[in-house]
């Protein structure tokens, strides 16, 4: 008997390692950086050479706990580090330093947002929990050449979060919803910059199924080592329908360690490191236990950033912004602040602010390049204003200058296009190019007149008279084409009606 | 005594080629080394902090890069090396 696919449901649950933004390493003063020539990045206590000491980084403990606090978690009295024992070419000393029982972040949630119906439409919201999180080291880099191995221990010693949820996601939208905010809250708190196309943000994924209402979990399968949100997003997908078709041809699920082939979108059983999980954790002798101070936390307070859905929710509310613009503006915190300032110099129009921003200048800054990484699926709108030629006061500027009827729509694609060229405010851009536009009623009605005399445009007054109200913007046109296109709309729409009575 | 481990297998972990004799001899001594453990064993403590040897943050490092060995010191405490890494048997890890 066969089943559809609805009539189970999937558990997931994640574990994502992110390289901390640091200069140098989790427990030693090497730098680290990508694109260096292998092995530049090593000293001796990475190697683990006798008579070194680890010393745990500062920053990379502070932003731990910066982590902590943006996702909600209680940070702890004390966190402990421990040693996980394995033999593996990428492991320099043959144990890694991570955090077993006391980890630096115990707790927490973060908030998602799964696609709506449709671009303008806010989907839902809901909670992932944060199991805990702890500060581990990362390991080396092999590559495999022919019938050996090259190792490279640049990336050993890297300081690593391992942020692990609790089983909360239930399909593969959910779990890419979740990176996305999650790569959204470690960017914006600068706790890490999570560039996956330089392997700084790797995720396992653990998936099983069970019977719809079934309250027992399934066995699961791990995943290990995905470095894109699709790639978790195709092994959810993969896995899912593996297991369905596994337990509904009567076999069972194999608790087993897995990879995923992203070229040939497909996962494998993965030869287990031996023994892998005998990892003989024990306390490491060389890291006392860190007591962390209550003033450490409250100064870490008040680094935590607004969340993007707060931000979201409150643009939607006080600012009155469409989602599809509000959705946009959030992911990215430099953007959000950029806009933020705009709007609170022309504090009358925020949603005309947001348009230009959204639309215009986002549009702009992909195309001048160095504005950044372009709008992709992996990145989130990853565009710096740093080199931004407009400020946020300028567009404001610009912005009023349309409400206030000195320039048409038209006329400010225009002057924004100089703006983002020059620098220039918008003002000097618009007395300079003469662009006012022509409020004068006088000469405007005398235009207008003319306009309608021309027999040309007799057949269109007829049709406006007879009820067809756009027959009236026929005339608009000649009207524009004669004041080269700097008369007031809304103005030549008042005159037309009142002289076509 | 009971014995609580594996000879094989701890012999495996560890990366041990033991013989015979050795695993006799070594089993006999892990065994006294573990008996001593019993009385640990037996109080049934939980998991708890080692408070004995807390720091405070004063103890942290601060985040400053310091020197680096260089890939051709790194590479000559290896075995053998390549290219500037080091060169290893063959760990496979890809789709098999």
């Amino acid at each position: 008997m066969s089943s559809s696919p609805s009539d189970w449901e999937v558990v997931i649950g994640l574990e994502v390692h992110v390289q901390l933004h640091t200069r140098a390493k989790a427990f030693a003063s090497s730098p680290w950086g990508f694109g260096k020539e292998p092995n530049e990045q090593v000293d001796p206590v990475v190697l683990g050479l006798p008579g070194t000491l680890p010393v745990v980084n500062r920053e990379a403990v502070e932003k731990s706990i910066l982590f902590g606090l943006v996702v909600g978690s209680s940070v702890p009295e004390q966190c402990a580090w421990d040693r996980k024992n394995y033999f593996y070419p990428d492991n320099p000393k043959n144990y890694q330093l991570t955090q077993k029982d006391f980890p630096v972040v115990v707790g927490g949630q973060v908030e998602i947002e799964l696609p709506g119906a449709s671009r303008n439409v806010m989907g839902e919201h809901k909670f992932i929990r944060i199991h805990h999180a702890h500060l581990e080291e990362d390991v080396g880099k092999l590559s495999h050449a022919g019938s050996g191995s090259l190792v490279d221990y640049n990336r050993a010693g890297v300081p690593l979060l391992e942020i692990v949820t609790e089983p909360d996601l239930r399909s593969a939208a959910e779990a890419e919803a979740f990176l996305r905010s999650l790569v959204a809250l470690l960017t914006q708190a600068g706790v890490a910059d999570c560039d996956m196309e330089k392997g700084q943000l790797r995720c396992d994924c653990n998936v099983s199924i069970r019977r719809r209402g079934a309250e027992k979990l399934g066995t699961r399968t791990e995943t290990k080592n995905l470095n894109s949100i699709s790639s978790v997003r195709d092994t959810v997908i993969y896995e899912t329908a593996r297991q369905i078709r596994e337990l509904e041809a009567g076999r069972s699920i194999t608790q087993e360690t897995r990879g995923w082939n992203a070229e040939l979108s497909r996962g494998y059983v993965l030869r287990d490191k031996e023994d892998a999980h005998d990892y003989r954790y024990f306390p490491d002798p060389d890291l006392p236990t860190l007591r962390i101070s209550r003033e450490t936390v409250a100064r870490l307070q008040k680094l935590v950033p607004e969340n993007l859905y707060d931000r979201q929710r409150r643009y939607v509310e006080k600012f009155g912004l469409p989602f599809t613009a509000a959705s946009v503006l959030v992911v990215n915190r430099e953007l959000a602040e950029w806009f933020e300032a705009a709007a609170a110099a022309h504090p009358t129009n925020p949603q005309g602010i947001a348009n230009w921003v959204t639309n215009d200048l986002l549009r702009d800054l992909a195309a001048s390049g160095g504005a950044g990484a372009p709008l992709t699926d992996e990145v989130l709108p990853a565009v710096s204003l740093a080199s931004c030629p407009i400020k946020p006061v300028q567009l404001a500027g610009l912005v009023k200058l349309t409400d206030d009827g000195v320039i048409s729509k038209q006329q400010a694609k225009e002057v924004f296009a100089e703006m983002f060229k020059t620098g220039q405010e918008a003002l000097a851009i618009v007395d300079a190019k003469g662009l006012r536009q022509n409020s004068d009623t006088g000469e405007l009605e005398k235009i207008v007149q003319e306009v309608i005399a021309d027999p040309a445009v007799a057949k269109s007054i007829a049709e406006y008279r007879a009820g067809n109200e756009k027959a009236i913007n026929a005339l608009k046109g000649p009207i524009m084409k004669r004041t080269q296109g700097k008369a007031n709309p809304v103005l030549i729409d008042q005159l037309l009606r009142k002289f076509l009575g | 005594m009971a014995e609580g481990f594996d000879i094989d297998h701890l012999a495996k972990l560890a990366r041990l080629n033991l013989t015979a004799e050795e695993k006799v001899l070594y089993s006999s001594q892990l065994n006294q080394i573990l008996g001593h453990f019993q009385a640990l064993a037996k109080a049934d403590l939980p998991a708890t902090i080692d408070l004995a040897r807390v720091v405070s943050e004063s103890a942290l490092r601060s985040d400053e890069p310091g020197p680096v060995l260089g890939a051709e010191t790194v590479t000559r405490l290896a075995p053998a090396s390549r290219d500037g890494q080091i060169s290893v048997p063959r760990v496979v890890d890809d789709e098999a």
